[in-house]
């Protein structure tokens, strides 16, 4: 791997408290002297929620369309009709 | 746990999944939710975000399984309901349910999403199934083609470096994004 893909690797391994006790000293150490390196960092962090958010999303639309398969679909009439009764006066 | 965390490799397997989970449990909490009043739409609503968290606590294999899955996704449904439409979760020992409505994710945020969909689409799912769906790292090679271990791992990281510039290219665009 070049060398900023393994940089981006120990950056991983430290924001996921993956690596070893001495390596994780040394790289704390090594944040606090590289203004760069501590940047880079936050920016991964954020990288990793933003990545988050895209899973949640993408996962909430298949979500959705499994209940709209469930819900319109004849094959499950009798499932969506049970559901649907219990709000008949709603 | 074994047994508890499921596997997910495959949006088809997440869809069975899915609708299994419907099945055995959305009419108790659909019941739950007209007793207490709500609507259809509500014990959608709430149900759909049980999933979520449902989906996230077993990726993450944090959650302690006492009793079995129905009841288990009652549970959440029934603290997400009483935290969203009672406003009385201060009675409710809520644990560490923390899903975000959509509220409370900023507007920047969904700039960023959006462009990121768009322009980078392939590394996204990629770092979704690792980071998100939690796939090993051999699944992954297989699911999106690599010839093996190695080739995905360097792909992962060439991806999050790239999102990584996105969004702090992003970010300094977007003011409000940083506190």
């Amino acid at each position: 791997m070049r060398t900023s893909l393994i940089e981006t690797e120990q950056i991983e391994a430290h924001l996921m408290q993956r690596s070893e006790p001495g390596d994780q000293l040394v790289f704390e150490a090594r944040s606090l002297l590289e203004p760069e390196l501590h940047e880079k960092m936050q920016w991964q962090q954020e990288a990793y929620r933003m990545v988050k958010l895209y899973g949640r999303d993408q996962l909430k639309q298949e979500i959705e369309a499994v209940h709209q398969k469930l819900f319109t679909q004849k094959a499950h009439l009798s499932f969506s009709q049970k559901i649907r009764r219990l709000f008949i006066n709603r | 746990m074994p047994g508890f965390k499921f596997l997910n490799q495959t949006a088809e397997e997440r869809e069975k999944l899915f609708i299994n989970l419907y099945k055995n449990a959305f009419p108790t909490v659909a019941r739950y939710v007209s007793k207490m009043g709500g609507t259809f739409d509500e014990a959608k609503d709430i149900f759909q975000d049980t999933l979520v968290i449902y989906y996230e606590k077993s990726v993450e294999c944090s959650v302690e399984l006492k009793t079995n899955e129905k009841t288990y996704l009652l549970g959440i449904a029934k603290h997400l309901w009483l935290k969203q439409y009672r406003d009385n979760s201060k009675l409710i020992p809520l644990n560490d349910l923390d899903i975000e409505s959509e509220e409370t994710t900023q507007a920047s945020d969904r700039k960023i999403l959006s462009f990121l969909q768009t322009a980078g689409k392939k590394c996204m799912d990629l770092l979704r199934s690792f980071y998100y769906d939690g796939l090993p790292l051999a699944d992954a090679a297989e699911l999106f083609g690599f010839s093996g271990v190695r080739s995905a791992t360097v792909q992962k990281y060439k991806c999050l470096e790239k999102v990584r510039e996105t969004v702090k290219q992003k970010a300094l665009t977007y003011e409000d994004f940083v506190d």
